[in-house]
């Protein structure tokens, strides 16, 4: 059985305002050490799991895994291969923040075996990163890019954001095609969403978070959807773009409601119809991982219905969609005498296209997502 | 007890004057309720009474009276409701009663349901008590107020008793009028039993309690006994009085107010206003019930979930019971499905009814706008009698529509007759009469449509006087207007259930305040939605209601799916009222829309 490895490094250079991922600007050079010897720790109590599986991704988030030193990310790949066979054709992805590598870091990180990586660039306009509270700069962005490929990285990716402060729809639509100038394979565009605990949810809070309006924000997402396609990027999940053979066969796993393990705080996981998140306290981890405890605080078992509407909202965000066949396969019921009316309601609004093999979603249907997916939920 | 010895008397007034009051200074009095029992307006105890501060069940109560004459009397109170809405529930009241204590505030005086009240019970012939109560208030008039009742009713107010049902001046000078002045009833233990169902209720364990007052024989626990219209036959497992909580007794006697059991389980077999016999009864002559009611005003009720259709039904059934007014039947509407089209006597009572389903048997509910009864002559001769708009038949077959008129009753003081009679002109009313009750205020009749009524008339009133003026009315028949049916089309869908019919020179302006309103309730959703209102085929206002914003869930967070689950569900949880018509989500409030306007 195949597996998918998560594994998260909670550390940034700076907290950017958005963010609300389990990662700390303060505490990297005092805990990186710790922290490197308490995963492999983890791997260790997970080493009984770990051998009935081979893993063919590995996905290294946060956080921004490169304020490590190559060498640390080797080692871990190194504790892994100790417990579980790895493929010969794994994918193994490291998130970067384009000011924490240099030519030297990118290749000691093609060397350790990691063969893709994943940019947070987020904008290509400075005032936009500045106000966002990215550390890097566009024209770092662009080198740090061009350094990777030069690195032998042929699989790159970049990350967007729409809806920024200072961000225009205009701006935007130049960042676009700045992206599509450089040697990346896949891109991720997200829609900025305020989340409460951080620094711009503060901002908003206090009316002092000014954001584009709800037409040019607009304006930006039917440009991305439109754009990128027509330069190749066929839009195989809700954000995700990639030129054919370039999807990302990590995030694919969740969305195909495959199973993974994840790794390091507050990494999450999801093997036999489990779900399990690990501590989001740095020090905690150490703590447990220290007592040769998993540091798993948290665990559910996801009920028939929960897992039912789980894996149809997940499978719906592909392009692919999903496939009667796969549904009754994994629940040895027929979706459509489950779901029948839900399909019907959603196809009558234009969300969904049903036919003999399977439903998914139309562009109307991506664009408002949630309001599908809730209807898949038990009552 | 001798039957000499039994008084029954209602409390009757205009809404507010302290009817509820007095009544707790009575059970006070008599020591019915123990002081830790006690709590204001002690008969209002059903939740929307007391939270709204008013009656709406009429509610009987025995008193025990030592008189200063030294014998014991056996007093049978009911407070009644004041509302216009529940005359009905007046009017049952007064047939199980020889006399009524008329309470009149004594700072307001005569007030629209005074009047209307007091006919009721001198059409039953009952000795009225005047009471003019609040003599407290430091605006309390009560010489005027006297002269007021002798002027406009007629009543001679020599012995009328001054009271503070707040304070408890003239409490026992009341019991005394009671006691000296309401004839005890008549009746004879020794004849066959008949006695008058005027309230029921569901009890789930001991079945239908059926609420009685005994004019002949008596009622015991293990005999048999008949209900005369439905003659079904049931043996009586326990009698009893309100003290106001059911207290069993061994037997009701003649021109006793109480209760039976008798393990009653299907609604349907007790009527109020039917007469109850002995089983084996000669008795063939029913005794005069009630006339029937008819309601006034009806609105479909549908179920959010239809799977709960059958509990809004049984729901309906129970309260029913308890209310003989409330009328249903099965209807279903291409847009909600299936539910009731239900008449009620009036807004108050369709809001009450509505709460009370919500409340007690936790239904979500779709309240279409209410309308009333429309005869529509057709052109081949045909009248039908029309209780939802959308059955309207098309403009090519109606020969002429009529809608209900009714007398309504208007007593304001005079500086505000110029804004009543303004008001009544827009609302389409004919003005019949005006007269003075005494230097200050005025009593002025208009004949009026029944939809103005229920549409805004009244509260309009209300605003237009401060707040002073009080209105009753009762149906005089039926007139023609012209009348046109108003749809409203969502996504280019005509919904039934938000049809109305409105008089012709107010169509177009109804209209375009409906379209706006329904812009600001109905929520924006996957696509745009027009909404237009329509006469026929002609579009008279036209909004829209712009797509939503962008509506998806970015990153996975490293594989948290649980979150993403957890905020999809307060997604939904969210979206529970909505009502799917067609492709566009309603909210609730929406079918109500006309009704909250300007
Ligand atoms: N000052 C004063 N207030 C009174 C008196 N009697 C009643 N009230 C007040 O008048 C208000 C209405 O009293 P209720 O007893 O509920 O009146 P009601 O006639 O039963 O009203 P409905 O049942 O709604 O028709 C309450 O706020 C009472 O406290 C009184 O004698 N003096
Ligand atoms: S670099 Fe990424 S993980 Fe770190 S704070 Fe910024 S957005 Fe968050
Ligand atoms: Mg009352």
């Amino acid at each position: 059985m195949k597996l998918g490895v998560y594994i998260h490094i909670p550390f940034c250079r700076r907290k950017c305002l958005y963010c609300d991922f389990s990662s700390s600007a303060d505490e990297i050079e005092r805990y990186q050490e710790s922290y490197i010897t308490a995963l492999s720790r983890e791997i260790t109590g997970r080493g009984g799991v770990l051998s009935g599986y081979t893993v063919d991704s590995v996905y290294f988030g946060g956080g921004t895994p490169t304020v490590l030193q190559a060498e640390a990310l080797g080692k871990i790949l190194a504790r892994l291969s100790d417990y579980t066979s790895i493929e010969a054709d794994v994918e193994i992805t490291v998130e970067a923040n384009p000011d924490t590598v240099d030519g030297e870091k990118l290749s000691a990180l093609r060397m350790s075996g990691v063969n893709r990586i994943s940019f947070g660039v987020q904008s290509f306009t400075d005032e936009v990163l500045k106000a966002a509270g990215r550390i890097h700069s566009a024209e770092g962005a662009k080198s740090a890019v061009w350094q990777a490929n030069a690195s032998g990285f042929d699989n790159v990716s970049l990350d967007l954001m729409y809806g920024l402060p200072k961000q225009s729809a205009a701006s935007f639509r130049s960042g676009l095609n700045e992206a599509l100038k450089l040697p990346v394979r896949h891109l991720s565009v997200y829609g900025l969403k305020v989340e409460d605990n951080t620094p711009f949810g503060k901002m908003a809070a206090e009316g002092r978070l000014v954001l584009p309006e709800e037409e040019e924000e607009d304006a930006m997402y039917q440009d991305a959807v439109r754009i990128l396609p027509q330069r190749g990027f066929e839009r195989y999940e809700i954000s995700n773009y990639a030129l054919p053979g370039y999807e990302s066969r990590h995030n694919l796993k969740y969305w195909r409601y495959q199973p993974y393990l994840g790794l390091g705080v507050a990494a999450h996981s999801f093997m036999h119809n489990r779900r399990a998140a690990n501590t989001r306290s740095l020090a905690q981890y150490l703590k447990l991982t220290e007592q040769e405890v998993l540091p798993v605080v948290e665990e559910e078992r996801v009920s028939e219905g929960q897992a039912m509407a789980e894996f149809a909202f997940l499978a719906l965000r592909t392009k692919a969609g999903l496939r009667y066949q796969d549904f009754n396969h994994c629940f040895g019921t027929d979706f459509l005498s489950h779901y029948g009316p839900v399909v019907e309601t959603m196809t009558a609004k234009g969300a969904v296209i049903a036919d003999t093999k399977g439903i998914r979603l139309t562009d109307r249907g991506m664009k408002y997502g949630n309001v599908v997916f809730a209807a898949f939920l038990p009552e | 007890m001798n039957t000499a010895n039994i008084r029954n008397f209602s409390i009757i007034a205009h809404i507010d004057h302290g009817k509820s009051t007095l009544a707790d200074r009575l059970l006070e009095y008599t020591g019915t309720l123990s002081s830790r029992e006690m709590e204001d307006q002690v008969l209002d105890q059903m939740e929307l009474e007391r939270e709204r501060g008013i009656t709406i069940k009429a509610q009987s109560v025995r008193l025990d009276y030592k008189a200063k004459d030294g014998q014991m009397y056996m007093l049978n109170l009911i407070d009644t409701p004041g509302h216009v809405d529940f005359t009905y529930e007046v009017s049952r009241s007064l047939a199980a009663c020889e006399g009524a204590l008329l309470v009149v505030d004594a700072a307001q005086g005569i007030e629209a349901q005074t009047l209307a009240n007091v006919y009721l019970a001198l059409e039953h012939d009952l000795e009225i008590i005047p009471v003019i109560n609040k003599i407290d208030l430091p605006s309390a008039d009560p010489e005027r107020v006297k002269q007021e009742i002798e002027d406009v009713i007629g009543l001679d107010t020599s012995d009328a008793v001054l009271a503070s049902a707040k304070t408890g001046i003239g409490v026992e000078e009341i019991l005394e009028a009671i006691v000296r002045k309401v004839p005890a009833p008549k009746g004879d233990a020794n004849a066959p039993l008949r006695a008058l169902i005027f309230d029921s209720h569901f009890d789930p364990y001991k079945g239908v309690i059926v609420y009685v007052r005994v004019m002949d024989g008596v009622i015991k626990p293990g005999m048999k006994i008949k209900m005369m219209a439905t003659d079904k036959r049931f043996e009586v497992n326990e009698a009893g009085v309100f003290r106001p909580y059911l207290a069993t007794v061994d037997e009701l006697r003649p021109g006793q107010v109480g209760f039976f059991a008798a393990s009653i389980k299907n609604v349907k077999d007790t009527r109020v206003g039917d007469t109850v016999t002995d089983g084996e009864s000669s008795v063939t002559e029913p005794l005069p019930g009630y006339r029937k009611v008819t309601p006034m005003v009806y609105c479909g009720l549908y179920p959010v979930e239809s799977s709960e259709y059958d509990t809004l039904r049984d729901a309906l059934e129970k309260l029913q019971l308890n209310d003989a007014s409330l009328v249903f039947e099965p209807e279903t509407s291409v847009a909600l499905g299936f539910g009731f089209r239900c008449g009620f006597l009036g807004l108050l009572h369709m809001d009450v009814i509505q709460e009370r389903l919500e409340r007690e048997y936790n239904l979500a509910l779709i309240t279409t706008a209410p309308n009333v009864i429309y005869m529509v002559h057709k052109t081949d001769g045909e009248v039908l009698r029309i209780d939802n708009p959308s059955h309207l038949p098309t403009p090519q077959e109606i020969e002429h529509i009529e809608e209900p008129y009714v007398k309504a009753t208007i007593i304001v003081p005079n500086e505000f007759v110029g804004s009543v009679m303004e008001l009544s002109q827009e609302k389409r009313g004919e003005y019949q009469d005006m007269k003075y009750l005494d230097t200050t205020r005025v009593m002025l009749t208009y004949h009026l449509p029944l939809s103005e009524i229920i549409y805004d008339y009244f509260d309009r009133l209300k605003s237009s006087t401060r707040g002073y003026a009080s209105l009753d009315y009762e149906l005089i028949g039926y007139k023609t207007s012209q009348l046109v049916k108003l749809d409203i089309l969502l996504n280019g869908a005509p919904v039934d259930a938000l049809s109305v019919i409105v008089h012709q020179d107010r169509a177009q302006y109804r209209g375009r305040l409906l379209a706006e309103k329904l812009r600001g309730i109905i929520p924006r959703q996957m696509f745009e939605i027009p909404i237009q209102a329509a006469i026929g085929n002609k579009v008279i206002a036209r909004e829209t209601v712009r797509a939503m914003r962008k509506d998806v869930l970015a990153k996975c967070y490293g594989g948290d799916i649980t979150r993403k689950r957890k905020l999809l569900e307060k997604q939904k949880e969210g979206k529970k009222r909505m009502k799917q018509v067609g492709n566009v989500e309603v909210p609730q409030e929406a079918f109500m829309a006309i009704l909250k306007m300007d």
